[in-house]
């Protein structure tokens, strides 16, 4: 679609036409056959006023586990939702995750020279 | 685009099967090797339904030599031996899970016997209860992560799976029997003094697991640091 659209802005940066070229490439300028695989965003601590919860509750009981049961209940399944959470929407906000789009483009990859 | 192309990233499989593998494509299910646990089709839910037909359909993995469909098959107990095991002895380890059960239950039937008619309601025989009790008041609720942050480290509370908090209990237990009793002690009689002392909520590995806690609890101001 826009294939040749980038051809010819590329040609435009790199032609002596204008002046100095804006590009002076040392590398053909070509796209590896890998994506960077960081897109990581920093989350946030889950479960935190469960967790400070608990820990009021054992200091008032001594550490007495089966007093603070309730807390400790109410803990433990917010640490199963935070995880469900957490895995299923790893993948399924609509782009292929860096691992995913690395192993296919290992398998069908752009060839930059001729076999 | 992107969910449409999921489906060609299934990994290859080999068409000719190792017979004991350890790392399986996720979609293949785990054995079952309970015999009567089959319930009649009425009384399952839809989603059981579901499950039962992925069953018959999906690829299983290989079973261990060690899973049985007897009724004194116990995960819980298996995964303990398997802990205990040193060199591959598994024989060993496996007689002295006997031995450690059997000392339970002579220990708890003299103590029922010797103690007056309105207590004895309150003494449990099973040694297999007495084990799930005591692996369960051995086991952590928070554990404590090292998170570097600003060129310090800093020990966070941090919640832990159940699979870790088992194996946590587990491996307390064993290496408290191991390295702080008398030398002279077998190991399934410092075992059932120690499942026994857990399951009344005394003893070094409880110790332990609140000394964890405490520890956690000091640390609370550092929650923050995580972020998973």
């Amino acid at each position: 679609m826009s294939g040749s659209v980038v051809q010819e802005k590329v040609a435009k940066l790199l032609s002596r036409q204008n002046g100095k070229p804006v590009l002076r490439p040392i590398k053909p300028l070509a796209l590896k056959n890998e994506v960077a695989s960081r897109s990581l965003k920093k989350g946030e601590a889950t479960c935190v006023t469960e967790m400070s919860l608990v820990m009021a509750c054992w200091k008032l009981n001594d550490f007495n586990n089966s007093v603070c049961s309730k807390e400790v209940s109410a803990f433990y399944t917010c640490v199963e939702k935070a995880q469900n959470k957490a895995k299923g929407k790893q993948g399924t906000q609509g782009r292929l995750l860096p691992k995913e789009a690395n192993t296919l483009l290992k398998r069908f990859p752009n060839l930059s020279s001729e076999i | 685009m992107a969910a449409s192309v999921r489906h060609l990233l299934k990994p290859w499989t080999p068409s000719l099967c190792l017979v004991r593998w350890s790392r399986y494509n996720p979609y293949y299910l785990d054995p079952d090797p309970s015999k009567d646990a089959r319930v009649p089709e009425s009384e399952l839910s839809p989603e059981e339904k579901e499950l039962q037909e992925l069953k018959t359909v999906s690829p299983i993995k290989a079973a261990l030599s060690s899973d049985t469909s007897s009724a004194f098959n116990d995960p819980l107990i298996s995964k303990f031996i398997n802990m205990m095991m040193q060199d591959g002895n598994k024989i060993l380890a496996r007689g002295i899970m006997t031995q450690t059960l059997e000392t339970i239950k002579r220990k708890q039937v003299e103590k029922y016997h010797k103690s007056p008619a309105a207590k004895r309601e309150e003494i449990e025989c099973n040694p297999y209860t007495v084990f799930h009790q005591a692996l369960e008041n051995c086991k952590p609720i928070i554990g404590l992560a090292s998170v570097q942050k600003g060129g310090k480290s800093y020990q966070v509370p941090v919640p832990l799976t159940d699979n870790r908090r088992r194996f946590l209990a587990m491996k307390w237990l064993i290496t408290e029997c191991r390295d702080n009793k008398h030398r002279r002690t077998h190991m399934y009689e410092k075992l059932s003094q120690e499942l026994l002392a857990a399951f009344a909520n005394e003893g070094n590995v409880v110790k332990r697991k609140h000394d964890l806690h405490k520890m956690a609890e000091a640390n609370r101001a550092y929650a923050h640091y995580r972020w998973w």
